[in-house]
Parts: C-alpha cells; sequence; structure tokens
C-alpha cells in the first residue's frame, strides 16, 4: 500500500485557520490520528442481543463482537423496561465476562490436602459421576413407616438464581431423576415469602405488574426496597412517574438514594412493618376508606369464617397452635361450611388429604359452599374479623412500636386514602427488606390486604412490584431448584400414604379456578420428563418422584451436614459462605462433606474455606484434618451461552451466545447435561427399581459446538411443550390429562408457540404500549398486569377512563384492551357457572383472581399461611424492644436451629437483653452483587465499593466513641465483624417505646477472598426461618458495636464466648 | 438520499446505494442522529444484529419426541 503524502492539512490548526470552521468547533480540530479511530460499536462484525446477568431488573444488552472477541457491551436502547440503561454493574459486564479474574481451569483438593491441583475436566466430570452414583445409593431412602419416600438424602445442590432457566430445568429434572430433593437457590432465601405472600393473595407468588407500570402510579410506597440502588435502571420509572405528578414514599430505616428522590421519608424500626401496614389497614377500616365496590365484588371480604376461628388475642395465637411442635393446625381458619386450598405455601400436607378424606361438605366439586354477608355485618366474615383483628393497630401503637411519629403517620394514610379509587391507584414496591424476616410472608400479606381494601390489584400503576434481585430469581422459582415445588408451582408430593396420582390432585387441586386444571399440568410435566415410559397404566411415573418429609430447605440441609447425612454438595453459582445465614454454620456444613462441586466463575469463599477461612485462621479448623475433596469447575459466563432469565417482572429474555467459552470454561447446561450422560451409562442395565426414574428420564437433547453443547433451544421448548403432532404448543388450556401433550412448565407454556422463539422477540418499544408486550415474553400467557379483569368493574367496564387496561367488549364479546386479559377471552362478566361447574369453568364472570379456590383476593387467609390466616406484629426473633401488641415475643410457628454456633439472644427486658443493644439492618450496594461473586472479583466495581463498612448515626458516635473513617467491631452471639465506620445522619435514632433506639446499617457483599475484601455480616446473623417460607431473618437482628478491630487468631472466637457468658447465653435462650 | 428514499428504498437499502452507513442516510434525510429517541430502530447506526427466533434442528427434533414420547405422527 502507497503511503500518503502529507499534507498541511494534517494540521488541524492549519485546517482551522484555512477551512469554514474558523472557531474550531468541528472535524477542523480533528487530528489525522483521532480521524482515522472508530468507534469499537461501529466496527464490529455483529451485534449479539442479550441480557445483564446482575439484577432481576434484566437490562437488555448489546454485545459487540469483533473477529469472535467481545469488544463492548452496552445497554439496548430499543429495550421498553431498561430503555438503553445499565447501572454500573452492568456496564461492567464486559470486564466480568472477559477480563482475568475468572478461572479456566478445573481445581482439585484432595481430602487433606493444603492446596489445589489442576485436573483435566473430563477426569472431573468421571469422578464426580462416580461419587454421585455411589453416595445416592448409600444414602437411599425406601420409605418410612410404611409410606413411600424413594429418595436419596445424602447429595444436596444450591444455586440457580443466575443460572438460565433451561440450565435450572435440567438440573431439576437430572436430580429429582436421581431422587434427590435438597435441591435449594437462592429464591429460598431472597423472595420465597414473597411467594407465599403474594401466592395465597392473589393466587401467583410474584410481581402482579411492572417496573414500567409504575409511571402510571399516582402514589408509590416503597418500603423495604433501596430501589434505586438496588435496581437502579428500574427505579427510572419511579422518576417518571413523579415527574408526572405522582408521589413517592419511601419507607426504610436507613436514607438512602431512593429517599434522596422521594418526597416523603419515613425511617422506623427494622422489623416492625406489620405494625405499620397494620395501622395504615387499621386506618382504612375504621374510616371506611377503603374500594367498597371492589371489595365486595373482588374480595373475601364478605365470606363467612368458621366458628373455630380464634383471633391472635393478647396472648399472640390463633387457634390451632400447637405448642409441643410450635406449629398450627388450620383447620380452624377455614370458611363455614366449606374447604378452600390455597393457591401458594403450604400444599400438600397431611392435613389437606385428611381433610378430604372425611369432608362430608357437599356443594360444588365436593369442597363445600362458601356463605357470604354482602352487608359486611356478620360478626365472621372476614371484614369484622379484620376490623377487630387490626383495632389494636393505633397511630400511637404504631409510634411506640416502629418509631414513626403520629403526623408522619397520619400522612402516609392520608396519600393512600386520596390516591386509591376509581380515578387514582397506588402500587407497592418492596424488596428482601420485606421478605428477610422470621414473619417475612406476612409482611407481603399485610401489603396484599391493603392493595385489595384499596382497590389497586390489576389496574394501571397499582398492584404489588416484587423486586427481585438476580437475573433469573424469578425464573429459579417458577422452574423451581426449590425442594418443595415442581415447575409451576406445582407442589412436590409428601409422604403421607396416600400415594397415588388422583389422591395428589384430589387433595391440591381446588374445585374452582385454574388449579382445578391441576392433573392436566402435572401428567404433562411427567411425559416430559419421563416421555415414552410414562403411562396411564403407571400413573404416568407419578411414583418416581421422591416424597417430602418437612422442611428440606437450604438451611435444614445445613444442619444434616453438620449432622453429617449430607456426603455430597453441588453449589451453582452461590456463595453461601458469605451469603447465607451464620455464615460459620455453611462452613462447619460443608466441613462436613466427602465432597463438594463448585461451579463459579473465581474461587469464591465457599470453595477456599478449607484453606484460608475464619475458622482455619482461629484454629477451629486445620486444613489437613478436613477431608473434604473439593472440584471447583470454571463457569461459562452469560456471553457465552444461549438460554433464557425470567426477570422481576415474569419476563423470559432470551440471550444469545455471542462467543464459546474457552479452555475448561462450561455453561451448567452442558454439566448438567454430560453429569446426566456419564450417571445413566453408569447406571445402564440396572434391574433396581431406585434407577428406573434416572434411567427412564428423556435425556436425548441435541448438542452442537466445539464441546457437545446441549441446545438451549430445545430445553425451552421442553418446557413450552408440545401435541402429539410434534406442534408446539401456544396455551397452558391445551394441555391434557390424558398423556396426549408433553410440558415441562405449564406456566411458560406459549413462550415456544409456532415454533418460534418468542422469549426472543424484539419489537422496539417505540412501535408498542408501555406494557411492552411485543418485547420478549411474560407469563402467563403473556399477560404483563395480573389480574388485569379486576381493571374494570363487575359489568366489565373501566372503573375510570383514567385508569383502563382491559374492558369487555360487547360488540366483538371478548375482552379487549390495551394487554392481554388475564381472563378467560370470551367469558362474559354476567357468567354465572352452573352447579356443577368445575375448575376455570365454576369462575364467574366477576371472579378476577383466577388462581385462587373462592376466584377472590384474599383478605383473610383460610390456608397457605403457616403462622396465621392474618398478619399481626411479632418481634425479630433478635431484637432491643418487647412486643408490645401481644404477650408472644416472636413469631410463635417460627423455625428455629439449635446448635451452639448458632445462639439467639435473650429478651429485651431479660437479664443479658442490655448485651446487644442496638438494632441492625442490611442492604446491597449499586457497586456489588450479593455475596459478591460477581462484583468483588471485578476491578471497576471493586474499586467503586472497596471496603465493608457500617452506617452509624453521630448520636450512636458519640455514645460508642466511634470516629468516621475509623473501625468498629460489630459483636453477637454468632460472631464478631470489623468495618470501617460511617458516621452519618442517614442512620437515624427513634424514638420506640419510650425511649431512644440506635440503628445501624451494614452491606453485607463481603469476604475475605478477591479484590475488594472484608468481613461478611452473615458472620452476625442466626439460622431463624419463616415457618411458611424458610427464609431467614437478616434485615433485623440486634448487636454490639464498640470501637476498633476486632481480634485475630483465637481470640477473635473468645470475643464471642465472653459476650455469651456474659448475656447469660444458652440452647434455652430465645427460643421461647 | 430524497430521490431514493421516495423510490420506496429503506434507510438500510439507500445507504448501501450510495455506500454510507444506514445512520448516515438517516441522518442525511432527517437532520436528526439515528440514536435519538425519536429513531426508528437501532439497525441504522449499528452492525446487523443477530437474534434469530428459530430453529430448524430443534422443530425436527420436537417432532421425533412427539412421535416416541407421545405416538403421535409427528408432523
Amino acid at each position: 500500500m502507497s503511503r500518503r503524502v502529507p499534507s498541511p492539512d494534517d494540521l488541524p490548526l492549519i485546517r482551522q485557520l484555512r477551512g469554514k470552521d474558523k472557531l474550531g468547533r468541528g472535524a477542523a480540530v480533528k487530528s489525522a490520528r483521532s480521524e482515522e479511530l472508530r468507534a469499537r460499536t461501529a466496527t464490529a462484525d455483529r451485534v449479539v442481543k442479550s441480557v445483564c446477568p446482575y439484577c432481576a431488573v434484566g437490562c437488555a444488552q448489546n454485545i459487540f463482537v469483533k473477529d469472535e472477541k467481545i469488544v463492548q457491551i452496552e445497554g439496548d436502547p430499543d429495550a421498553p423496561h431498561s430503555r438503553g440503561r445499565l447501572c454500573p454493574k452492568g456496564s461492567a459486564t464486559k470486564q466480568l465476562t472477559t477480563g482475568t479474574s475468572r478461572e479456566h481451569h478445573v481445581l482439585y483438593r484432595r481430602p487433606g490436602a493444603t492446596d489445589w491441583e489442576r485436573l483435566d475436566l473430563e477426569t472431573a466430570m468421571d469422578m464426580i459421576a462416580d461419587r454421585v452414583v455411589r453416595d445416592r445409593r448409600a444414602g437411599w431412602e425406601d420409605e418410612e413407616d410404611g409410606d413411600m419416600l424413594r429418595r436419596c438424602m445424602s447429595i444436596a445442590a444450591l444455586g440457580g438464581a443466575t443460572l438460565d432457566n433451561e440450565e435450572n430445568y435440567l438440573i431439576k429434572k437430572l436430580l429429582t431423576g436421581l431422587g434427590i430433593i435438597q435441591i435449594e437457590n437462592q429464591a429460598r432465601v431472597c423472595h420465597s415469602s414473597t411467594v407465599v405472600g403474594l401466592g395465597t393473595s392473589f393466587g401467583r407468588g410474584a410481581s402482579s405488574t411492572l417496573p414500567g407500570d409504575l409511571q402510571n402510579s399516582d402514589l408509590i410506597v416503597l418500603e423495604g426496597s433501596n430501589m434505586a440502588e438496588a435496581h437502579p435502571v428500574a427505579y427510572q420509572w419511579v422518576v417518571e412517574a413523579k415527574a408526572r405528578g405522582a408521589t413517592i414514599v419511601h419507607v426504610d430505616p436507613h436514607f438512602s438514594r431512593t429517599s434522596a428522590m422521594a418526597d416523603h421519608f419515613v425511617p422506623l424500626r427494622a422489623g416492625t412493618d406489620i405494625a405499620f401496614l397494620g395501622g395504615i389497614i387499621n386506618h382504612v377500616l375504621s374510616t371506611e376508606s377503603d374500594f367498597r365496590e371492589y371489595v365486595l365484588a373482588y374480595t373475601n371480604a364478605s365470606t363467612i369464617v368458621g366458628e373455630a376461628f380464634d383471633d391472635a388475642g393478647v396472648e399472640g395465637l390463633f387457634s390451632g397452635y400447637d405448642e409441643e411442635s410450635m406449629s398450627y393446625d388450620p383447620e380452624s381458619w377455614q370458611y363455614d361450611g366449606a374447604y378452600v386450598n390455597a393457591a401458594s405455601g403450604q400444599r400438600d400436607q397431611e392435613g389437606n388429604v385428611d381433610r378430604l378424606q372425611r369432608s362430608e361438605l357437599g356443594g360444588p366439586g365436593g369442597r363445600g359452599e362458601i356463605k357470604r354477608d354482602e352487608t359486611l355485618q356478620h360478626p365472621r366474615c372476614v371484614w369484622q374479623i379484620l376490623k377487630r383483628h387490626y383495632a389494636a393497630y393505633t397511630p400511637e401503637m404504631v409510634e411506640a412500636v416502629c418509631g414513626v411519629p403520629q403526623d408522619v403517620f397520619a400522612t402516609v394514610c392520608r396519600l393512600f386514602v386520596e390516591n386509591s379509587g376509581r380515578e387514582r391507584t397506588t402500587s407497592f414496591v418492596h424488596g428482601v427488606g420485606w421478605t428477610q424476616h422470621t414473619i417475612g410472608s406476612q409482611y407481603i400479606r399485610a401489603a396484599s390486604i391493603l392493595q385489595l381494601l384499596l382497590g389497586n390489584m390489576g389496574r394501571p400503576g397499582g398492584g404489588v412490584m416484587a423486586m427481585r434481585g438476580h437475573a433469573s430469581i424469578q425464573g429459579s422459582s417458577d422452574i423451581p431448584t426449590l425442594f418443595d415445588t415442581l415447575p409451576g408451582y406445582i407442589p412436590m408430593p409428601h409422604a403421607h400414604g396416600h400415594d397415588g396420582l388422583d389422591d395428589f390432585v384430589q387433595a391440591d387441586s381446588p374445585a374452582r379456578g385454574y388449579w382445578g386444571n391441576m392433573r392436566d399440568y402435572v401428567v404433562s410435566l411427567l411425559k416430559a420428563w419421563w416421555g415414552e415410559a410414562a403411562t396411564a397404566e403407571n400413573d404416568y411415573c407419578f411414583e418416581y418422584l421422591p416424597r417430602l418429609t418437612g422442611s428440606h430447605s437450604t438451611y435444614d440441609t445445613t444442619m444434616a451436614m453438620v449432622e453429617g447425612k449430607v456426603k455430597g454438595f453441588f453449589l451453582f453459582g452461590q456463595n453461601p459462605a458469605v451469603g447465607s445465614a451464620n455464615t460459620r454454620m455453611q462452613r462447619l456444613g460443608m466441613s462436613k462433606l466427602d465432597w463438594l462441586v463448585v461451579r463459579d466463575f473465581s474461587l469464591i469463599e465457599s470453595a477456599t474455606w478449607w484453606q484460608d477461612g475464619p475458622e482455619i485462621e482461629s484454629g477451629e479448623m486445620r486444613t489437613e484434618d478436613l477431608g473434604t475433596e473439593v472440584f471447583f469447575l470454571p463457569a461459562a459466563a452469560h456471553t457465552e451461552k444461549d438460554g433464557t432469565f425470567t426477570n422481576t417482572q415474569r419476563m423470559l429474555q432470551w440471550h444469545h451466545k455471542a462467543v464459546d467459552p474457552v479452555d475448561d470454561q462450561r455453561s451448567d447446561l452442558w454439566f448438567a447435561y454430560h453429569l446426566g450422560r456419564k450417571i445413566r451409562e453408569r447406571l445402564a442395565g440396572s434391574e433396581e427399581e431406585m434407577d428406573r426414574p434416572v434411567l427412564d428420564l428423556t435425556w436425548d437433547y441435541p448438542t452442537e459446538g466445539p464441546h457437545d453443547e446441549p441446545l438451549a433451544d430445545a430445553v425451552l421448548a421442553e418446557i413450552n411443550g408440545w401435541d402429539a403432532d410434534g406442534e408446539m404448543l401456544s396455551a397452558y388450556t391445551e394441555l391434557k390429562a390424558d398423556g396426549s401433550t408433553s410440558c415441562g412448565c405449564w406456566i411458560y407454556c406459549g413462550c415456544y408457540a409456532d415454533g418460534v422463539n418468542q422469549t426472543a422477540r424484539r419489537t422496539p418499544a417505540s412501535e408498542q404500549n408501555w406494557t411492552g408486550g411485543e418485547w420478549a415474553w411474560a407469563w402467563p400467557a403473556n399477560r404483563r398486569i395480573l389480574y388485569n379483569r379486576a381493571s374494570a368493574d363487575p359489568s366489565g367496564r373501566p372503573w375510570s377512563e383514567r385508569k383502563k387496561l382491559v374492558w369487555w367488549d360487547e360488540a366483538e364479546e371478548k375482552w379487549v384492551g390495551h394487554d392481554t386479559p388475564d381472563f378467560e377471552a370470551t367469558k362474559r362478566p354476567d357468567y354465572v357457572p352452573s352447579e356443577d361447574a368445575r375448575g376455570p369453568d365454576a369462575l364467574r364472570g366477576d371472579d378476577p383472581f383466577i388462581m385462587q379456590a373462592d376466584g377472590r383476593g384474599w383478605l383473610f387467609a383460610p390456608a397457605g399461611v403457616a403462622d396465621g390466616p392474618m398478619p399481626t406484629h411479632y418481634e425479630p426473633q433478635d431484637s432491643p424492644v418487647r412486643n408490645l401488641l401481644h404477650r408472644h415475643q416472636r413469631d410463635p410457628a417460627r423455625q428455629l436451629y439449635e446448635h451452639e454456633w448458632n445462639r439467639y439472644h435473650p429478651d429485651p427486658d431479660e437479664p443479658g437483653g442490655e448485651v446487644f443493644p442496638y438494632a441492625a439492618t442490611t442492604y446491597r450496594l449499586t457497586e456489588h452483587f450479593t455475596a459478591g461473586g460477581m462484583s468483588r472479583w471485578t476491578p471497576y466495581l471493586a474499586e467503586l465499593q472497596p471496603e465493608f463498612f457500617v452506617e452509624v448515626s453521630p448520636e450512636l458516635a458519640a455514645e460508642r466513641g466511634l470516629e468516621h473513617a475509623g473501625w468498629a467491631m460489630i459483636v453477637s452471639a454468632r460472631g464478631v465483624v470489623e468495618a470501617r465506620v460511617m458516621v452519618t445522619d442517614r442512620m437515624t435514632p427513634l424514638r420506640v417505646d419510650g425511649r431512644v433506639l440506635h440503628q445501624i446499617g451494614m452491606p453485607y457483599h463481603w469476604g475475605p477472598n478477591g479484590l475488594a475484601r472484608g468481613d461478611s455480616m452473615n458472620e452476625l446473623s442466626s439460622m431463624a426461618l419463616d415457618p411458611s417460607s424458610h427464609i431467614q431473618e437478616v434485615k433485623a437482628l440486634t448487636v454490639d458495636v464498640r470501637p476498633g478491630r476486632r481480634p485475630r487468631g483465637a481470640a477473635r472466637t473468645e470475643l464471642v464466648e465472653e459476650y455469651r457468658r456474659r448475656a447469660g447465653i444458652t440452647a434455652e435462650t430465645g427460643v421461647g | 438520499m430524497r430521490e431514493l428514499l421516495d423510490s420506496g428504498l429503506t434507510y438500510e437499502m439507500a445507504a448501501r446505494e450510495l455506500g454510507i452507513r444506514p445512520g448516515l442516510a438517516y441522518m442525511i434525510a432527517t437532520g436528526r442522529p439515528a440514536d435519538d429517541d425519536s429513531a426508528p430502530a437501532q439497525d441504522l447506526f449499528e452492525p446487523p444484529a443477530f437474534n434469530p427466533t428459530r430453529n430448524e434442528k430443534v422443530i425436527e427434533w420436537v417432532r421425533e419426541r412427539a412421535r416416541r414420547d407421545l405416538g403421535g405422527a409427528g408432523r
């Protein structure tokens, strides 16, 4: 190539003086070198459509690829939900996926070894398959007391919320086929309470709306959510609403950027939200400010409850409590003369079956006739029960319990009432600030009750927006790597002597509503998993499903590990040594394993505890004595695989593979598929009954590429389902119970309709309405706002022009509108079912909550919630304040674990209660992600938030001698951590029960590995769980705070023991 | 540019005719950058997007599965 002859015009100044651009504002001042520069985005070979792998906003990404290398990752401006924006984490995904922090090779730690060694991938896979086969056999349980179990309790798995739906699907399918039931993921420890709370109230355990619809709200109340920092891109819709004139209220113990943008910030004591929400409910009921027409038509306010029901009263115990088992029999909470199943929460329990066996209830479907009093005067109607229950939640009580002054509380009540009704709507936004409590499910129930009373469900600008925190945590609930459900929230069967498919369906499907078609969903799932082996004669292999015998949550599994009952453990992108409550217990549990498989990007703390964990430093464990074999298998990134994430608005978005993974990096789809293949090869020819479920699994997925990667498209197709002609199904209403359809997850049926991957649809926002119905695909049936039948009045007309969403079109004789109707499209508003109608046919034309057994929103939950039909205030497990509403200090049905490393704090008015005087809460930062595995190793993010810190008020700093930027140690009965001190008025001292109470705040992302290192907050927390959702309480605890760094070595443990002695803590402390 | 657009060509097609990027064609015709809020689609200023929504290999596999598992014709 010939060189160009230089010209004086190459010099910018000459060009400027000679040309028209005398002031040098444009191209004149561009140097020749700049002139030749091209943006990476412009010179890329292609743009691969993708989705951010961090939180559950699911921001759409464009991945620019040149020469088969990723050269840039940006937000996709076409996306209706993210509008091209990415937060700092999303903006750092190029560094996350292409940086040097990722491991490339398999690492292996032999029992007792002090260091890693390299192992080739094939050998590692073979070794893992051998161990699964060996330990499955050793830990097999065939039956217990005559009840069939058919399960393996010696192997467990944790992880899935950052995985694709297709990966979770194969993991759940394989492990269930192997009889493994201890399968859990982050969804348990983040939003399981949301599933119970929303599911029992409305019928589905997922967010009822989408962040983009917040722009239509007149009032947005964010409580238990720091949306601006945890979900910044979704927060744009709150800002949009504010620009349109909406009022924003933020209720939280901690002032944050969310509060800064709000019109009203309401600081409250951590762990008291039910008292606060109960106070608003009381205000609405006592002033009759409810949306009465909505309440009468669409809720169970008028339903009569059975005579056996007793309210919690002064004691704080609802009827049916058994002190010995610390649990309720919920039978006395049922409706008068009728039995209804819950659509979510506690299902397939022994009681359901027994009740049905001995039931003499008549009426439609044999479940009794629901009695109602439309005047709401009957003393046992839900309305009156609710009114009596919340009468104690006065403004004075709210002030005393929550620390919220009465005038501030009155303002919030006024805003709720003024912004609800025909013309206006209010939405709730919540995050894990509500869910992670021993009574977290009831937090969500309380908000649900309020939204039903005010008529805000199913309407534009209304609803309950659950902000979930992982790219596919909604998906890992829907296609659950969770112990208690099958895909689509079908309950896992319990062992209770009623083992047949008919018994199971009879016990768990109500007479009315779409759960009435449960047999269609179950049989289609069994056909998807066991194919030709599943026949009508063998109950479609229903016997192949392993049986539960209680809670097998991740914390139960931790205890089983500590007791030496679990031999092998898989971690899929999850870091319990930092992210789970009581991290010491997590590490102790893992130290008792025979083998551990960690699949992640980097050497997270859960992979290296045997080498450099806190117990090694303290001398409580010695590396050479630890017999756990550890396999570290590097994972592929989202840019290196196809698949779907389901975001916080139930939307499945397909991300395409941009480049192949390198070296030993592989997807979890690859891992699950090839592990299954190897296990099946080892078991081939077996005559044993226990091997039939895994050998009969449909496991013939097509593969492609240099690594024999299974086609994620094929897995999604199986999830969607097909008929006998091989035609892809387009809706769950097409499923059949006769074995002629196959569907891996009934609520996802339609995501592959017409043989087209609907989840990859990307119609730009500018070409559709605000619901974004043509961008990707949302479950169920691409409905974006759930229960939207309720946006119209019983006759089918919108409640108001301003808030219209779907309505009945008499001319077209169908429901039409801005969203896909969440209702049978041609069912008339005045439809009345016949006496013998069942399932969906038994729903009236004005029953908007189509998954509910009575078609109504549940103000009172007669089933499904383990600790009461109505939320009531209990103090957190560790609280500095006595319960002012009930004699029972804590949730009497909460789930506790007895272990010397998991001690609880004394009651505040007991001796020793003063040792841990401060309330503590926890939260997430924008720049870090959960337990840090995807952020503390990423240089940009580590630099932005380099150190663990604790926020304290100036008053507390003065009281305890803490200095800004100095060190503090924070102590509980479980552990001690050190953190940098941030003295700030973001933490507000509150006046509670007549005294000043200090609260502290801590982010929870840190651990000792990575680029940004620090102690983990979860060294302080305990394993104390919500009985319905089995979630841990980490949003409200008590601690002591003192200046200085924590002791090192053995002195660290000694300090905690000294605190325990001083507080008089024993195994009995805090368990009453 | 105007002539090409008036003849029914899209911005992408007109840009190909003139040997320029589609985004520049859009800017010449409208006076606005192709990445502003009112632009029709990002295809105008970016390299070709990769977003297939159909996979024939999967469709074939589904038919085989349906035939085997459900006893159907697997059309």
